[in-house]
């Protein structure tokens, strides 16, 4: 199956700093892909090498089989993670620039933005300038400014960030129909419970390197049952006793035990009875949080 | 490789949305009542050569007995004898009580011995004054030599002689005409205050876009359709239409009102000579109107008119000047986070065009001095101070088309410059950069 965007060994350095390293990675048609990782990891830069914004110091992105180009920017809708509009033009003229500049004719610009302002119910917002509407309903206008050339593609960047309940829940549902549309979706984002709930495959970004990618069901899978989820009544003490585990969360009765290599689930719960009065015992695949922390912990390590 | 297509339409944003904005319906209406304002006095100026400020009184002391006689003749109003009452002293309280503009005071040896005579005064009526009183002193005091001499009339005839001097310029299809120096430099200094102030205006306008492209973040989605570039030129473009726009209706109404002058002019005083004519034959059947003149000239008027090729040439530098200045303007604007720090960067591009400002009295002083002829053939100056030669005097043809090459290529590479801390600066966001940053940007390929 051909790859809708395909990034090959992408760097990219800004004076002596290397903002992106050797990165590849590929998103399969109507896929919705999470790109993940930690402020300054190199996500936006790669958004923005993706968008033809900016240009690859070495590598290969092409775009529905084609290099990046002027051609490939109208087959993406791209929602940067700053938001901005023109605060003195009007609504409607703002989006009838934005759609032409996409490439859309005139009449099919007029047509496609007179549609979404209707679905949003901002059609009496035409004649308003921007700096007049509230935050939400900018955001809406921001939103329409991206999808009303149709493309093919869209990337969002951190799409969640300062939206309100609302807004995020209505992004949300949009991005889930897009998808069933055949769309392809890339977005970043530090919010792990949307990645779990909407992503199929996930790229985890550290210090300009992809350092975990794939499926994201596979992915915990490859981690195995390897988390021990403990609740107990007593003295917590008996936790730092524990040898060959990760302690990843704790609170006065609860703890998240990691299993580290050769480390037994029986001999923890031994020291446990010894200790506590057990509660819960159970035995799970790690939470994206912690398989994120973990990840990027390790890669901190090693370097 | 640039979508032109996509150039035009940011063009057409930046050009609707300026055009469209109060502001710039109020500069461009408000501003050719200034020039109406402007004319008018500058045809005050021209038509009113006598002043009709109160005539200034000065006693005069005359030991010699001769100056007083020949110098009442000349100003009856003017010189006042002493009377024999009066002492200098008096005459010294009247002049500091303001009764009197001053006293001059000849020397019985003044004209023996050609001891300085004294001008005492309380200090108005400035150079002028003191000028016509000093030739006034002059005159009489030749006249009297040459009558001791016993000079024969022809040779005093020859002293009195006061041979015309007609200003006439040679234009380009070889007909003279009148021609007024004073006129012209002073439209060549105007004319160079307008393009300053254009480059400088219209600059900044466009910085100060392109600053708010950059914090309202709006930048990153129009590079995601275009490229910077292009942007750019669309930009640069659009502002410079919104200027030929203003300076187009400037120029319009301007040939429109000197087009008008003289028929509106010459109506109102045919109207008022009619007037006149009727209510002498009113009064006296015969007519006594032929004493009125029939016509008063008003080919001054011409004088304010604008060739066509000059505005011509006024749009050619102005418009490759706006590129080449505005285009570092841009690169300033997506350097910086906001206006305080452009600071830094506007110096070293200001100064040029402060110097070219500076020049331009020079020039249009001295419109074919070497200093003149650098200053307009030198790219960073020519805008302004070529357009200001060229209406003070006629620049031969070569060197016009050599400055507009040389503008041209410096426009290109000031373009290209431009072009790449422009691409660079308006997705960096934070730390102000340095001179050695922006140097950085420009050598990135």
């Amino acid at each position: 199956m051909s790859l809708v965007i395909d990034v090959q060994n992408v760097s990219k350095h800004f004076g002596k700093a290397t903002a992106v390293n050797q990165v590849s990675f590929g998103v399969e048609k109507g896929q919705i892909f999470g790109l993940l990782g930690p402020n300054g990891a190199g996500k936006t830069t790669t958004i923005r090498m993706i968008n033809h914004i900016l240009n690859p110091d070495t590598g290969h992105i092409s775009i529905l089989g084609e290099a990046v180009s002027p051609k490939s920017q109208e087959r993406i809708g791209y929602l940067p993670e700053e938001r901005g509009l023109y605060k003195k033009m009007k609504v409607f003229d703002q989006l009838m620039y934005l759609a032409q500049l996409k490439g859309l004719s005139q009449t099919a610009a007029k047509t496609a933005i007179e549609f979404w302002l209707d679905r949003f119910e901002a059609s009496s917002w035409k004649k308003k300038e921007v700096s007049e509407l509230s935050k939400g309903m900018s955001q809406k206008i921001q939103f329409i400014a991206t999808v009303a050339h149709d493309p093919e593609i869209y990337i969002f960047d951190e799409p969640f960030s300062g939206l309100d309940p609302i807004n995020s829940e209505m992004l949300k549902e949009v991005i889930l129909e897009e998808k069933n549309r055949g769309k392809t979706i890339l977005f970043s984002t530090h919010r792990m419970e949307q990645v779990e709930q909407m992503c199929d495959d996930i790229c985890l970004f550290n210090q300009g390197k992809a350092v975990l990618q794939g499926n994201l069901q596979s992915i915990k899978q490859s981690f195995g049952n390897n988390t021990v989820l403990l609740d107990f009544i007593g003295d917590s003490e008996f936790l730092n006793q524990l040898e060959g585990v990760r302690v990843n969360n704790r609170s006065t009765n609860f703890a998240e035990i990691r299993l580290l290599e050769g480390a037994s689930p029986q001999h923890i719960l031994e020291i446990a009875m010894k200790h506590a009065e057990i509660q819960r015992f159970e035995i799970v695949q790690p939470s994206l949080q912690d398989i994120f922390i973990s990840t990027v912990n390790d890669t901190k390590v090693a370097v | 490789m640039i979508n032109f297509s996509k150039i035009w339409l940011i063009i057409k944003r930046e050009y609707k949305t300026r055009v469209q904005t109060k502001s710039f319906m109020l500069s461009t209406f408000l501003t050719p009542l200034l020039i109406l304002g402007i004319i008018g006095l500058l045809i005050f100026i021209t038509v009113s050569s006598t002043d009709n400020e109160a005539p200034k009184q000065v006693i005069v002391i005359d030991e010699t007995g001769r100056m007083f006689e020949p110098l009442r003749q000349l100003n009856a109003n003017r010189y006042i004898p002493i009377s024999a009452s009066q002492s200098v002293d008096q005459i010294r309280d009247l002049i500091m009580e303001d009764e009197l503009d001053g006293y001059v005071f000849f020397d019985q040896t003044f004209l023996s011995e050609g001891t300085p005579a004294t001008f005492v005064h309380n200090g108005s009526g400035g150079i002028t004054f003191f000028e016509s009183l000093r030739s006034d002193v002059r005159d009489v005091t030749r006249q009297i030599r040459l009558e001791d001499n016993e000079v024969s009339e022809e040779v005093i005839a020859i002293f009195e002689e006061r041979p015309a001097l007609e200003n006439r310029r040679l234009n380009e299809t070889g007909v003279d005409e009148q021609s007024n120096a004073f006129l012209s430099s002073i439209g060549g200094i105007l004319i160079g205050v307008f393009i300053f102030i254009g480059l400088f205006g219209y600059g900044a306008i466009l910085m100060r876009s392109v600053i708010e492209e950059k914090t309202s973040r709006i930048v990153e989605i129009i590079t995601s359709s275009v490229k910077p570039i292009e942007l750019m030129l669309g930009k640069l473009l659009g502002v410079c239409l919104v200027a030929l726009t203003q300076f187009s209706l400037w120029i319009a109404t301007y040939a429109g009102v000197t087009i008008l002058a003289a028929p509106v002019a010459q109506f109102f005083i045919n109207q008022r000579m009619g007037d006149l004519q009727n209510s002498l034959i009113a009064v006296d059947a015969k007519g006594t109107a032929a004493n009125v003149p029939s016509d008063i000239d008003l080919s001054f008027l011409e004088q304010f008119s604008i060739d066509p090729l000059f505005i011509l040439y006024f749009f050619v530098f102005f418009v490759l000047g706006f590129l080449m200045y505005s285009s570092i303007f841009a690169a300033i604007g997506a350097a910086v986070d906001s206006e305080q720090d452009s600071q830094q960067f506007m110096t070293p591009v200001m100064l040029p065009i402060f110097l070219g400002y500076m020049l331009n009295f020079r020039i249009a002083e001295a419109p074919d001095s070497t200093l003149a002829i650098m200053a307009s053939l030198f790219p960073l100056t020519s805008p302004i101070n070529m357009v200001t030669r060229m209406l003070v005097s006629n620049v031969p043809f070569w060197e016009v088309i050599l400055s507009i090459l040389l503008l041209i290529l410096s426009l290109i590479g000031m373009l290209l410059l431009a072009a790449r801390i422009y691409r660079t600066g308006i997705l960096m966001y934070g730390k102000k950069p340095t001179f050695k940053e922006l140097y950085k940007w420009i050598k990135q390929a």
